[in-house]
């Protein structure tokens, strides 16, 4: 067989191996940790840095096609809130955010492993339609913009809620999303118009046009994809998805690599029998 | 009139409470807009339900004009289960165990495999596309291949240089390139307002 053939393998084989990558992870995982990156480091200390009492905003910005990648973000950096005894107000300005958060409470359980109470150390508003209108709604005057929460019940009756009530007594906004125009909207709401703590992650994809942000310090924390979640998880000591996740993203991406590298080798070797 | 003014005026008037209250933060400024924030969820949240009416026009007429019945059976599927979502989200609540069940067994596996899916497109079109043949394809797959090798956290493990060729990349090559779009996206952000606030700009009103 010649060298340019190995530029040819049939799809089938070639998405086969993906799937078997895929699943190798799934039954024996690899373990390996992530390095830490600065962008990551930053934004665990964003959070850690609070006292127990301190107010997080947090934002669940995805809907079901993020939630693989930033469904283990939002779970560990709830993780870490809760166990700084933080108050957190959560709210949703993706549609689809209201439903994705009793999936993340169920693997945080706040109440069984924190000891956290509804109302009195978390609230969920719901989401809450607008993006920025909402964000600056909320901002500006919460229990104006979001006078119930969730199940109905007036967010004035909730015991937490009855000192917090605009940017002035949130310390550190915190957001996931896959949409850029939530990720820039923080930061012209809550940085540019508060001068808050304003940390953002998303998909890995989004992080080239978002990275000028942070690097200009808009944004003091940035978590990239599932990577990022990943670090986060090994900051905070509890290995979770994400780790998984990147397992399959090792063997997976390896195998792209592979494939660039015969894909070339047969260009190469095409080209030569050209030139013969 | 009412098309064009009174559209222009409303406009005119909601950026000037914004751009006060941003300059001029008094108690009549700051409520005047926390007024109009809070109509502009309600708006938005009105929007939401013009889409789902939006939804049932567009795929009514595709069930019955389309002349093939594949787009037919889709058509009807997509607003039999719009129906069946809405109906049970309104009369149970969103929270409720049975619109908990149809989110998560149905809705979010399908939406992570669109995503998931990617992968596999991903895949065959590196291996495809991303070849040595010219000057500027030789640059784009060495940073490619610098980019994943960093990205994995098994090349990183295996020595750490990868990761650090990465971090340059994105920190020198991709930021400086995305400061500049960044930069111009601002400036033309700022004229596009003023130009929208003195009614210059008419776009949004849906016409030129």
């Amino acid at each position: 067989m010649g060298l340019e053939k190995v530029g040819a393998l049939p799809r089938w084989l070639v998405m086969t191996i993906v799937v078997v990558l895929m699943a190798i992870p799934l039954i024996k995982p690899l373990g390996i940790l992530p390095v830490i990156s600065e962008s990551t480091m930053d934004y665990y200390n964003a959070i850690d840095q609070l006292k127990p009492g301190d107010v997080v905003l947090f934002d669940i910005g995805f809907g079901s096609g993020g939630y693989p990648t930033l469904g283990p973000a939002s779970i560990a950096i709830l993780r870490h809130c809760f166990s700084k005894d933080l108050k957190v107000v959560i709210m949703a300005t993706q549609q689809e955010g209201a439903v994705i958060y009793p999936l993340i409470m169920d693997k945080v359980k706040p109440e069984e492993v924190y000891g956290a109470k509804y109302g009195e150390d978390y609230v969920f508003l719901g989401y809450i339609a607008g993006v920025q209108t909402a964000m600056a709604a909320v901002l500006g005057d919460l229990h104006s913009a979001a006078p119930v929460d969730y199940t109905g019940k007036s967010i004035d009756t909730l015991p937490m809620m009855a000192n917090i009530k605009n940017a002035d007594d949130i310390d550190v906004v915190a957001y996931l999303t896959t949409a850029g125009e939530i990720a820039e909207g923080w930061v012209y709401q809550a940085y540019s118009r508060y001068k808050k703590t304003t940390c953002g992650g998303w998909l890995s994809m989004m992080t080239p046009s978002l990275k000028p942000y942070y690097d200009t310090g808009a944004l003091t924390g940035m978590l990239d994809g599932i990577r990022g979640a990943a670090e986060y998880e090994k900051l905070i000591g509890e290995p979770g998805d994400a780790m998984k996740t990147t397992d399959i993203l090792n063997l997976t991406q390896l195998w792209v690599l592979i494939l660039v590298i015969l894909g070339n080798i047969a260009f190469f070797a095409a080209r030569g029998k050209e030139v013969s | 009139m009412y098309k064009r003014e009174i559209p222009l005026l409303i406009t005119f008037l909601s950026g000037m409470v914004a751009v006060l209250e941003y300059y001029f933060p008094t108690d009549a400024t700051k409520n005047a807009f926390t007024v109009l924030k809070n109509w502009g969820i309600v708006i938005a949240a009105f929007a939401l339900g013009f889409g789902a009416v939006n939804l049932f026009i567009v795929y009514g007429r595709r069930f019955r004009k389309a002349p093939n019945p594949v787009d037919r059976v889709f058509s009807i599927w997509l607003l039999v289960l719009l129906v069946i979502t809405a109906l049970v989200g309104v009369s149970l609540s969103s929270a409720s165990d049975q619109y908990q069940w149809i989110y998560n067994s149905i809705y979010l596996p399908l939406g992570a495999t669109m995503y998931a899916s990617l992968c596999f497109y991903m895949t065959a079109g590196a291996y495809k596309v991303l070849r040595a043949k010219t000057l500027d394809s030789t640059l784009l797959l060495i940073t490619a291949f610098l980019v994943i090798l960093g990205n994995t956290p098994l090349s990183a493990a295996i020595w750490k240089g990868f990761f650090s060729w990465r971090m340059w990349i994105f920190d020198v090559i991709v930021s400086g390139a995305y400061r500049g779009i960044r930069i111009g996206v601002g400036i033309g952000s700022i004229v596009l307002g003023i130009r929208t606030l003195l009614g210059m700009e008419t776009g949004y009103l849906g016409r030129r």
